[in-house]
Formats: structure tokens, sequence, C-alpha cells
């Protein structure tokens, strides 16, 4: 298996709160308790569990976009207290501007991210590489409402790409795409992500997804969660060899992995179906 | 949904033919609009021409017919079109004032709190005041002439535009804060790229509530407080008896403000194109 450097983990989480207070009752929620988790530099994680579990939550309080009720949150040992260009989110409702284009998108962080010192042709260069692997061609100048759920989905994540964040923290960014284009989208995020290169040139990656095969696919190590409350049930490393290849989910070793997972939230799930 | 919403063969034909097409299309739409509209005034016309007849004093209320006559009198005239200058320049200035104080304090009170509780308890207390109980205090200070319509005016147009300005801002959705925030832009760039234009479809509405109201005000201040104008018209031919006249003016006043609104109405249109048409 691959082995990652332990000593300096990219983001480190210890004993993770967050309750939500309803502000018309006043009724406390508990969505996270006590979580404590290292993501290794160069790491790709995958988070899976049930709907409502918290994994959106834990991906806001990495980018900095809300703060954890109690423990802490560090990113290159420094507490994190705000978002920061260096930590790129593709958001589960893709929040692309309306107002922009999709070439408008892609562009916003190189274009006006603090201290971006990139000429514009560099930057129209960038731009048109992203378009061009997301697909999006002949869409440049589209509103996102003119635009399909997938391609939506597309141009989210082009828009995070094209910053070149350091970490890429992504909620279940291919969940509205076909098939084909979900697996080929797969490949295309572990070559950006540095599958084929140098170990420690590689991003670090916390991917939230529902299909447990893509996690399978994708993972160095797989966080699977419970929910009520949102915890971390068990962490499972995934000893598959890099690079991965599409030919390697028909392997007994990767059905297997995916059984394992499957068996661990599948109660978990249930549960939480039958609920809502 | 019924169940035959996936049948094909129900399902809406996209438009197939080309342009000419789509022009004689547009045709139709425009000219059943006007059928439409025609039917409407046509009722109303005849219910206005009876009411006139069961009157049977033209003083007080003149037929249609007597309207028409004294509208197509006045047209072209200088007197007609003075006046229509006039108004108009003291609306269009009364409201490029209320717009250039309104929607920056709108952004300064829906941005922050502070602002925003001092300043709210005197909107609050003097938004419920029309802007014509201020008349008779405004001739007093402001005696007659241009300055006490366009201060009225500005009062209407003012307040639609600052709360439309302040829920606005208030309601711009997170997740674009959010996206430019993990984008790494500072609080100029999120102003400038994201609250402005997420905030401009809801300040746009309030524009065109403040025309209305500054329009509407507008006749108010010019009955009594000024030498000139679409309202002076109105009470000028009143004291000569002329009510054809009176009508003509008010109906010009309607017209006015229609063409107004159709005019903020084209901007908008413009200004948020990338706004998802409601009714395509
Ligand atoms: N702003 C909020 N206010 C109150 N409760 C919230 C808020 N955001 C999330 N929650 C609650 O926290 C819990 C976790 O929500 P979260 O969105 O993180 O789940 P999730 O694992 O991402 O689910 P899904 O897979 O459906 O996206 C849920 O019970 C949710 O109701
Ligand atoms: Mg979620």
């Amino acid at each position: 298996m691959e082995t990652l450097n332990d000593a300096a983990p990219k983001l480190r989480l210890r004993g993770v709160r967050k309750e939500f207070v309803l502000p018309r009752t006043g009724e406390r929620t508990v969505a996270l308790e006590e979580i404590d988790l290292d993501v290794k530099r160069g790491e790709f994680l995958c988070i899976v569990g049930p709907s409502g579990c918290g994994k959106t939550t834990i991906l806001n309080m990495i980018a900095g976009l809300t703060a954890p009720t109690g423990g802490s949150l560090e990113i290159d040992g420094k507490p994190i207290d705000g978002p920061g260009a260096e930590r790129g989110v593709v958001f589960q409702d893709y929040a692309l501007f309306p107002w922009k284009t999709v070439w408008e998108n892609i562009e916003f962080g190189p274009r006006y991210r603090k201290g971006s010192a990139l000429a514009k042709s560099q930057r129209d260069e960038r731009v048109r590489h992203f378009i061009d692997l997301v697909a999006l061609n002949g869409a440049e100048n589209k509103y996102p409402y003119e635009l399909s759920g997938g391609m939506r989905q597309r141009c989210a994540f082009a828009r995070a790409l094209a910053n070149d964040p350091d970490v890429l923290l992504m909620d279940e960014p291919f969940a509205a795409l076909d098939a084909q284009t979900r697996v080929i989208l797969q490949e295309e995020l572990l070559r950006i992500w540095g599958e084929t290169g140098a170990r420690d040139e590689r991003r670090t990656v916390v991917f939230i997804t529902h299909g447990i095969d893509e996690a399978v696919f994708l993972a160095n190590r797989i966080v699977v969660m419970g929910s009520h409350p949102g915890r971390i049930r068990e962490i499972k490393t995934v000893d598959l060899p890099r690079p991965r290849k599409p030919e390697m989910r028909a392997s007994a070793a990767f059905q297997e992995l995916v059984e394992h997972i499957w068996q661990l939230i599948r109660d978990e799930a249930y549960a939480a179906t039958v609920k809502a | 949904m019924k169940a035959d919403a996936f049948d094909g063969r129900r399902m809406p034909e996209r438009p197939r033919h080309g342009l000419a097409g789509y022009r004689s299309r547009r045709l139709w739409d425009a000219a059943t609009g006007v059928g439409v509209y025609l039917r409407t005034m046509v009722v109303f016309l005849l219910v206005w021409q009876a009411a006139a007849l069961w009157i049977g004093n033209p003083i007080l209320l003149p037929t249609p017919v007597d309207v028409a006559e004294s509208f197509v009198e006045l047209a072209g005239t200088g007197e007609m079109i003075t006046n229509i200058v006039v108004s108009v320049t003291r609306l269009v200035a009364s409201f490029l004032l209320a717009a250039v104080i309104a929607v920056p304090l709108g952004f300064a009170m829906g941005l922050n709190r502070t602002v925003f509780e001092m300043i709210d308890p005197t909107v609050e207390l003097l938004r419920p005041i029309s802007g014509i109980a201020w008349i008779p205090l405004g001739l007093f200070i402001l005696g007659i002439g241009d300055a006490l319509p366009t201060a009225i005016m500005f009062y209407g147009a003012f307040f639609p535009l600052l709360i439309n300005t302040i829920t606005a801002v208030r309601s711009v959705d997170r997740s674009y804060l959010n996206a430019a925030r993990t984008l790494g832009v500072g609080r100029a760039t999120v102003l400038l790229q994201v609250i402005i234009p997420a905030a401009l479809p809801g300040i746009l509405v309030g524009a065109r509530l403040a025309a209305g109201a500054g329009w509407m005000s507008m006749v108010a201040a010019e009955l009594i407080g000024a030498p000139s104008g679409l309202g002076f018209a109105v009470e000028w031919y009143r004291e000569l008896l002329m009510t054809p006249k009176v009508l003509a003016f008010v109906v010009l006043i309607g017209l006015m403000g229609y063409l107004f609104d159709r005019v903020l109405r084209a901007v908008q249109r413009s200004l948020t194109r990338w706004a998802e048409p409601r009714n395509a």
C-alpha cells in the first residue's frame, strides 16, 4: 500500500462538535459529536454516510464557513478561522453566480482573488483549459439558468479547480452526472489530484459522496459516518494500487471493500431513510 | 401531474419554424395583446359614455368623445409639450436624487446592523406619512415653484427605493457569499461582484415602485404648489370649468406614468438578462 506522511497532517480535527440552535424555539440539535480526524498531506479522503449525518457540516467547518461549537480545526498546524483560497470548495448546491456566464464563473477566482497575479492571457488560457476539461465548450456564454443540472455541476467543479487550491473540498460533486460523465470526471479528478505524479506534489482532497464504489475507486481512506448524533464509525484504508484503472472496479478486492462499507452503513442508511 | 404527461405525442412542440416563423409568432402575440387591450377599453369607454349621458352635464362628466376631441386639440401644442417636459423633468430629477441617496443608504442599512438600528426608527416613523401631508409645510419653506413638487416627489420615491434596497441586500443568498469567500476574494469584490448583482433585481423592483409613487405625488404637489406642469394644467382647466381638458390632462398623466414604467421595465430586463425568465 501507499504510505503517507503521518508526521504532518494537512488538516487536523480534534474533538470537533457542532450544535445547531433553532432560533425560534431555542432547541439544540447535535449535528456532530467528537470528530477526531487527520487528513494527511496529499491524501484523497472520501466521506460516506447516511443523509443528514453531518458530512456537509464537516466540510463547511474545514472551509471556514461555519465555526465549530467545540474542539479545534487546523490546517498546516494553524487554526482555521475563516475561508481562504487555498481551500477550494465544490458546493453540494453548486452556488454558481447566476449573473455570471459559465466563463465568468470559472474565471472568478483567478481574476478577483486577493494577490492573484495572472495576466489576462494566462487567465484566459487557464479558463479555456478547464472549460475543455469539463466539456463545457459552446456553453461559455450561457448563464447558469440555461444549463442542465450536470452542466452546472461541471461548471462548479471547474470554478473550484481553476483557482488552483491546495486542498479541494468537494460535496457530492458528481451526483447529478450521468454514469459515463461521472466515470470520466473521476479519472480526470485523480489526474488533477496528481495520481500519476510525484507523491509530495499531490493536493489534498476531501470528497463527500453517496456512491460507495466511487469512494473506493478514488480514495486512500474512506471515513464511514453514522448519524444521531453524527460521528465517525470507521476509517477504512483502501489498499488498491495506483494509478487506479477502470478494470479494478470488477476485481474481488474492490467488490469486497464496497460490500464491507455497505454493510457498515446499511443499517444507518435504512434508519435515516425511514425517519426522514 | 397527469399520467399521460410523458406521452411523447402530447409533449409540447419545440418551435421548429425558423426566424421568419418566430417573427410572425411575435406579431401574432402582439396583435392578440392589442386585441385584449382594445376589448377592455371598449367596455370601459361604453360605461363612461353611459355614465356621461346619464349625468347629462358635460361640466361634471364629459363624454369620452368630448375628451378625445380636447386631447386631439391639445396634442402637439406648445402648452402640452411644455407641461410634459416640466413634469417629466421634475420626475427624473427627484427620482435620480432619491436613487442616489436611498440606494447607498439601503446598502449601508442592509449590510450593517448598527447603521440599520440607528436609522430604521426614523424611516418607520416617516414612511407611513404620505408626501401630500408635507405640501402645506413645503409651501411655507419652499414656496411655489419647481422646488416643492420636486421635493414631494423625492419623498414619495425615496421610501420604496430604500426599503426594497434593504430587503434585497439582506436576502442575498448566503451560498453566493460563501462561494466568493472560499475563492479568496476581498470584501470590495464581494460587494461589487456578488452583493450588488444579487440585489439588483430587488432594487429595480423598488425603482419601478418609486417612479410610480413619485409620479403620483407629482399631481398632488403641482395641483397646489406649482405654476406649471401636468398637475397644474389639471387645476387650471378645472378653474376654467373646462372639464374635457381636465380629463385630457388626466389621461395624459396616466399615459406618461405608463410610459415611464415601460422604460424602467426595459431597463430592468436589459440589466438582469441573467435572471431566469419567470414565464418564458
Ligand atoms: N444551518 C443549519 N441549521 C440547523 N440545522 C442544520 C443546519 N445545517 C445542517 N443542520 C442539521 O445538521 C445535520 C447535518 O446536516 P448536513 O447538511 O451536514 O448533512 P449531510 O451529511 O451533508 O446530509 P446529505 O447527505 O443529505 O447532504 C442535519 O440534521 C441538519 O438538519
Ligand atoms: Mg450534504
